[in-house]
C-alpha cells in the first residue's frame, strides 16, 4: 500500500464534509435563526438529512412489561397483554396508545442478546454499538450522527442529550471518543438550554454584533494565505455563535401552544420529548431524552405501572406529533436502554439486570412499520429466533438513516467502520 | 514602536550560502542539515519557500514553543532592536535556559506520554531542568520501582493492570508504532508486523504486576495466544525490529516453586515491603534492547519525529504512531540524519530543539502569497497551529496585564515578572489540539458571552492602561502590541481608530470591545 492511499482516505473524508457544508448551509441558517415550526421549512427539511430522537430508558426497562409480555407464565408478572394494530402482535396492556399505532411507524426487535448486564458497560455498548478498545474510545451514536448528518457551520447544536434525574447519570458515559470535542454532546441536566448563550448585560445588542464584525474582519485579514482546516474551524465556530444564541428559545416549551403541551402530558419526560421535537424540527441531527430510573430490583411491577404508561403516552404523542408535521419522513425514533430485565422475579418482587433476551424499537424513517423481528422462548429466558447484538442493532439504525453501515471513519490512517466488520443490519425491520 | 523587519547578518549569509545539495557536510549542525534536506526536496518539487517570518513573528512563535506563552512587549521590542549577528541564537538560548522552558516542556510531554493525567509531570519537569537524556527518561519510566523511583513510577503503576494496553502505549509513545491492529490478526497494512510482534512486545511486560504499591516482576510466566486459524502459540520475546531475544531455555518453575514465590509476594504485600528483583527482568531487557546499537532507530526516530511535529505542526512521518515501512517519511534522509545525530549526542533534547528552531525552515512566514499553497509536507511555509490550552491560557493572562507595571529594570527581574503574569488559569477550559483539531463552538460562546472571560480579561490591567491614553491611534497601537506582539499597520490603525471614534459616548466599553476583538482573533488563537 502506498503512502498516497493513506492520506487520500483522510482527504476524502474531509472533502465530503465540506461538500455537505456547502450544499446545506442555506437550510441550516434558516433552521437556526428563522421561523421555527414554519410549514415551508418542514417541507424543505424533508428533503434534507435525517434526524434521530433516542428515548433512553435509563436503568433498563423490563421487556416483559413493555414489548415482549409473557402473561400467564411463571415469569409473566401480574399484567396482561393487549392486541396491537398489527394482527397477531400483542404487547403489554400498559401500552395501549402505542399498541393502537404499532402498524404506522414502528418495528419491534425482540431478540437482543447484548451480553453485558452492567449499567456502565451496557451504556457504553448501547450508545456505541460495540465495546471500547483498550487504546481506542469509539464515538457514541450521537457524535457519529453529529459528524455524518450535522453541517459544519450549523446554527443549532449537533447533539443534545437531556438527562435530568440524577440516578444513573454517571453510568451513562456518552461522548465523541476519537472524533474530538467538536462532536461532543451538549449535556443538559437541570437547566434546559445552552451555556453562554446570553449576551452580557454590559454590552448593547448592536455593539455585540459590531464587535463580532471587528473580530471577523481582523481574522479574515489574518486567514488570507493561511487557509487550513484548523484556521477555518475558528471562523466556523464564531460563525455559529449568533445561531446558537438564537437557538436557546428551542429549549423553551412555554413557546408551544398549550394544547400541544397538554398532549405530551405534564411530566418532565413529556416536556423533554417536546423539546426534542422542537430541536429536531430546527435541524438538530441527534437528541437523546433519558428517562430514569427503571432499575427495578424491587417492586418491579409498581414502578413499571407508573413508568410504562408515561412512556406510552410520551412515545405515542411524539410519533403522532412528528407524523403530523411531516417529520417522520426523515426522523427515526429509537426506544432502547442499556439492557432489559430478568424474566425471573426475585423475592423483592423485582427484576434484575438482563442482557440475554430483551427488546427495543425503531420508529419512523427507513423502518418497515409493523415488523416484528425475533422471538424469545415461552418464559423469555432465551432468544428462540433471530438473535442479534448491539452491532446489528446499530447497523440497522445506520441503514434506516440511509448511511452505509460499512462507511469508515478515520483515526489517523486507520479506517474504522461504523460498526465492527462482518456485522449486518436486520433487513426485516428496514423499509 | 514601529515593526522592524531586519535580520541578523549571519542569517542573511546562511540564506545565500546554502544551495540544495544531496547531503549536508559531514560535520553539519542540525539546522544546516535540516535546511539542506528540506531545500533539496522543495527544489525537486519546483517550489520556492515563503519569505522568512518577521522578527516579531519569529519571537512570538519561538516564545510560544519554548516558554508556552506569547512574548511581553518589552521582549519583542528589545529583540527587534538588537542588531548583532547572533541575536537569534541568543534568544533561543535565553528561552531554553529560562525557568519556563522545563515547565512548559513537562506539560507538553506529559500530554503525549500520559494524555495529560499529571502523574509524572513533576518528574518530567525535573528531567527537563537537568536536561536528562531521552534514553535516561525512557529508562526512568520503564524501569521505575519504588526503591529507585525518580517520580516516574506512576506511569507503570497506573497501567500495569492491563499489559496489552501497556505494551501498545509504550510502542506508540516511545517507538512511534501502534501495534494494536496486530493483536487479533496480522497487521492489515504492514507486512512486517504480525501477531508475533504484538505478543512479542506484550511478553516483555507480561511478568510485571503491582504488589502492594510496588511494581514487581516475576521470574516466570509466558504469553501464549491464539492465531486467527485457532492455533495456540507460544509468544517469543520479539522486538519491533524483528530481533528475537527468546532465551534457549524456556522451562518454567514447577508448581511447588511457583506457589512458594507467590506466597512470598503475598507476604511482602502484607508487610508493604519491596518485592525482590527478578533474576532476569524482561522489562530491563526491553529497555536495553531498544537502546542497543542497530536496534535503537525506532526509539530515536519516534522522538525526533515527535519533537519535529511539536515545532512544525506536522511530523516528518504522519500520523505519529504509524512509523512503519508502508508509511515512509516525507524526508527519509533528514529523519535518519536527525535520529543518528540525536543518538550520537546523547539523546539530548535541548540540543535537538535548539537546532530545529534555528533552521530557516522553522523561521519561515506562514502566509502563502502564491496561487496554490504547496503541500504542507514540503515545509515551504510555516503551518499555523492552534495554541495548546497552556499557551492560550498563559497568553490571555499576559496580554491583558498592564505590562507597564512589570519590572523592566533588571533583565532577570523582567523575565520572572513576565512568567508570573502569564498565569495558566482557565487552561482546563480549552481543548488540547490533536491532528485534525477543530475549534468547537463552545469556545466561541465562552469567549463571547461568559462573565468569567469578561471579568478576567476585558476588565484587567490592559484596559486600565489603555484608558489613560488620549490619542486613539496610540491607544490602538498599544492594544495591538500587547495582544498580537507587533505594531498595527496604517489600515488597522484606521479601523480601530474609527471603532473608538464611533463610540466616544461609551469610551470604556469601546476599549473593552477592541480588546475582545483582538483576543478572539485567529491571529491570537494560532501560533503562526
Amino acid at each position: 500500500m502506498s503512502r498516497n492511499s493513506f492520506c487520500g482516505s483522510q482527504d476524502h473524508a474531509m472533502s465530503r464534509r465540506r461538500f455537505l457544508g456547502a450544499t446545506t448551509t442555506a437550510a441550516a441558517t434558516m433552521a437556526g435563526v428563522g421561523v421555527f415550526g414554519d410549514r415551508a421549512l418542514a417541507q424543505a427539511l424533508k428533503q434534507k438529512d435525517k434526524r434521530v430522537i433516542m428515548l433512553w430508558l435509563a436503568g433498563g426497562a423490563s421487556q416483559l412489561e413493555t414489548w415482549d409480555p409473557k402473561p400467564g407464565r411463571p415469569t409473566g408478572g401480574p399484567f396482561f397483554d393487549t392486541a396491537t394494530s398489527v394482527p397477531g402482535v400483542r404487547i403489554s396492556e400498559l401500552m395501549p396508545l402505542v399498541a393502537a399505532r404499532l402498524h404506522r411507524h414502528t418495528a419491534l426487535i425482540r431478540s437482543l442478546n447484548t451480553e453485558n448486564g452492567d449499567h456502565g458497560g451496557g451504556s457504553v455498548l448501547m450508545m456505541r454499538g460495540r465495546k471500547n478498545e483498550p487504546n481506542l474510545e469509539y464515538p457514541d451514536l450521537g457524535s457519529i450522527l453529529a459528524h455524518e448528518l450535522g453541517q459544519a457551520d450549523s446554527q443549532v447544536p449537533d447533539y443534545v442529550s437531556i438527562y435530568s434525574q440524577t440516578e444513573g447519570r454517571n453510568f451513562s458515559k456518552i461522548g465523541p471518543g476519537f472524533l474530538g470535542s467538536r462532536y461532543a454532546p451538549v449535556q443538559l441536566t437541570d437547566r434546559m438550554g445552552l451555556e453562554n448563550v446570553t449576551r452580557p448585560g454590559s454590552i448593547s445588542e448592536l455593539d455585540h454584533h459590531q464587535r463580532a464584525d471587528l473580530r471577523s474582519l481582523w481574522s479574515q485579514r489574518f486567514a488570507r494565505g493561511r487557509e487550513n482546516e484548523a484556521v477555518g474551524s475558528h471562523a466556523t465556530a464564531y460563525g455559529r455563535v449568533a445561531g446558537l444564541m438564537a437557538s436557546d428559545r428551542l429549549f423553551d416549551v412555554s413557546r408551544e401552544p398549550q394544547r400541544v403541551r397538554d398532549r405530551y402530558g405534564p411530566t418532565q419526560f413529556g416536556e423533554h420529548a417536546l423539546i426534542a421535537r422542537r430541536l429536531i424540527e430546527a435541524g438538530v441531527p441527534f437528541v437523546r431524552v433519558a428517562r430514569a430510573w427503571w432499575d427495578s430490583h424491587s417492586q418491579n411491577f409498581e414502578s413499571h405501572q407508573e413508568l410504562v404508561p408515561e412512556l406510552d403516552r410520551v412515545m405515542s404523542t411524539l410519533l403522532d406529533d412528528l407524523g403530523e408535521r411531516g417529520l417522520l419522513d426523515h426522523t427515526l425514533v429509537i426506544t432502547t436502554a442499556e439492557f432489559g430485565r430478568t424474566p425471573q422475579i426475585n423475592p423483592s418482587l423485582g427484576r434484575d439486570h438482563f442482557a440475554t433476551a430483551w427488546s427495543s424499537t425503531l420508529s419512523g424513517v427507513g423502518v418497515n412499520p409493523g415488523a416484528v423481528y425475533g422471538k424469545t422462548d415461552a418464559d423469555g429466558q432465551r432468544v428462540a429466533d433471530g438473535e442479534v447484538g448491539a452491532g446489528e442493532f446499530f447497523a440497522t439504525i445506520f441503514q434506516a438513516l440511509g448511511i452505509d453501515h460499512e462507511h469508515e471513519l478515520y483515526v489517523g490512517a486507520r479506517p474504522i467502520p461504523l460498526v465492527n466488520p462482518g456485522i449486518e443490519p436486520i433487513r426485516e425491520v428496514l423499509a | 514602536m514601529k515593526p522592524a523587519c531586519f535580520f541578523g547578518a549571519s542569517f542573511v549569509m546562511t540564506l545565500v550560502a546554502v544551495t540544495a545539495s544531496a547531503q549536508p557536510p559531514a560535520e553539519a549542525t542540525i539546522f544546516e542539515a535540516v535546511d539542506n534536506f528540506i531545500d533539496t526536496r522543495m527544489a525537486e518539487a519546483q517550489v520556492s519557500p515563503a519569505p522568512p517570518a518577521s522578527d516579531t513573528t519569529y519571537i512570538r512563535r519561538l516564545t510560544l514553543d519554548l516558554a508556552g506563552r506569547i512574548p511581553a512587549v518589552a521582549e519583542v521590542q528589545s529583540y527587534v532592536a538588537a542588531a548583532d549577528s547572533d541575536k537569534r541564537g541568543r534568544l533561543v538560548d535565553r528561552l531554553i535556559e529560562s525557568a519556563e522552558f522545563p515547565e512548559y516542556m513537562a506539560t507538553r510531554f506529559d500530554w503525549f506520554i500520559t494524555a495529560g493525567n499529571g502523574g509524572i509531570r513533576n518528574y518530567l519537569s525535573t528531567a527537563f531542568q537537568e536536561n536528562r537524556g531521552w534514553d535516561q527518561v525512557f529508562r526512568d519510566i520503564l524501569l521505575a520501582d519504588l526503591s529507585t523511583d525518580q517520580g516516574a513510577l506512576d506511569y507503570l503503576k497506573s497501567r500495569v493492570a492491563d499489559t496489552d494496553k501497556l505494551a501498545n502505549e509504550v510502542s506508540v509513545t516511545f517507538f512511534g508504532v501502534n501495534i494494536s491492529c496486530a493483536k487479533c490478526h496480522d497487521h492489515p497494512l504492514v507486512a512486517d508486523w504480525t501477531q508475533d510482534h504484538f505478543y512479542g512486545m506484550k511478553s516483555f511486560f507480561s511478568r510485571t504486576f503491582e504488589n502492594g504499591g510496588y511494581v514487581a516482576e516475576r521470574d516466570y510466566g509466558l504469553v501464549s495466544y491464539q492465531t486467527v486459524d485457532g492455533d495456540q502459540r507460544q509468544a517469543r520475546l520479539l522486538f519491533l525490529t524483528g530481533k528475537d531475544v527468546t532465551p534457549e531455555d524456556l522451562s518454567e518453575p514447577n508448581e511447588e516453586e511457583r506457589k512458594k514465590a507467590e506466597a512470598r509476594f503475598r507476604e511482602l504485600k502484607k508487610k508493604e515491603e519491596a518485592p525482590p528483583q527478578p533474576k532476569h527482568s524482561l522489562r530491563r531487557q526491553l529497555a536495553e534492547l531498544a537502546l542497543e546499537d542497530g536496534q535503537n532507530h525506532f526509539f530515536a526516530r519516534a522522538i525526533v519525529n515527535r519533537v519535529w511535529h511539536q515545532l512544525f505542526g506536522r511530523g516528518l512521518v504522519m500520523p505519529l504512531d504509524q512509523m512503519h515501512t508502508e508509511n515512509p517519511p516525507s524526508h527519509p534522509e533528514l529523519l535518519t540524519w536527525l535520529a543518528d545525530d540525536f543518538v550520537a549526542h546523547g539523546y539530548d533534547l535541548r540540543r535537538l530543539i535548539r537546532g530545529l528552531v534555528l533552521s530557516r525552515a522553522y523561521a519561515r512566514g506562514s502566509r502563502w502569497e502564491g496561487s496554490q499553497r504547496p503541500p504542507t509536507e514540503l515545509f515551504a511555509a510555516a503551518i499555523p497551529r492552534p495554541l495548546t490550552p497552556t499557551q492560550l491560557a498563559r497568553s490571555l493572562s499576559l496580554a491583558t496585564t498592564d505590562q507597564s507595571q512589570l519590572d523592566c529594570e533588571v533583565p532577570n527581574g523582567l523575565q520572572q515578572a513576565v512568567a508570573e503574569a502569564a498565569e495558566a488559569r482557565n487552561a482546563d477550559r480549552f481543548d488540547q489540539p490533536e491532528d485534525g483539531f477543530q475549534i468547537a463552538a463552545d469556545e466561541a460562546l465562552y469567549f463571547t458571552n461568559s462573565e468569567e472571560f469578561e471579568k478576567q480579561y476585558l476588565h484587567a490591567g490592559l484596559k486600565q492602561q489603555l484608558l489613560n491614553i488620549e490619542d486613539r491611534r496610540q491607544l490602538a497601537d498599544n492594544a495591538v502590541w500587547a495582544t498580537l506582539c507587533r505594531a498595527a499597520d496604517e489600515e488597522e490603525l484606521q479601523l480601530l481608530g474609527d471603532y473608538l471614534t464611533e463610540r466616544e459616548d461609551r469610551r470604556e466599553q469601546a476599549i473593552e470591545q477592541l480588546i475582545w476583538g483582538l483576543l478572539t482573533s485567529s491571529e491570537f488563537r494560532f501560533n503562526h
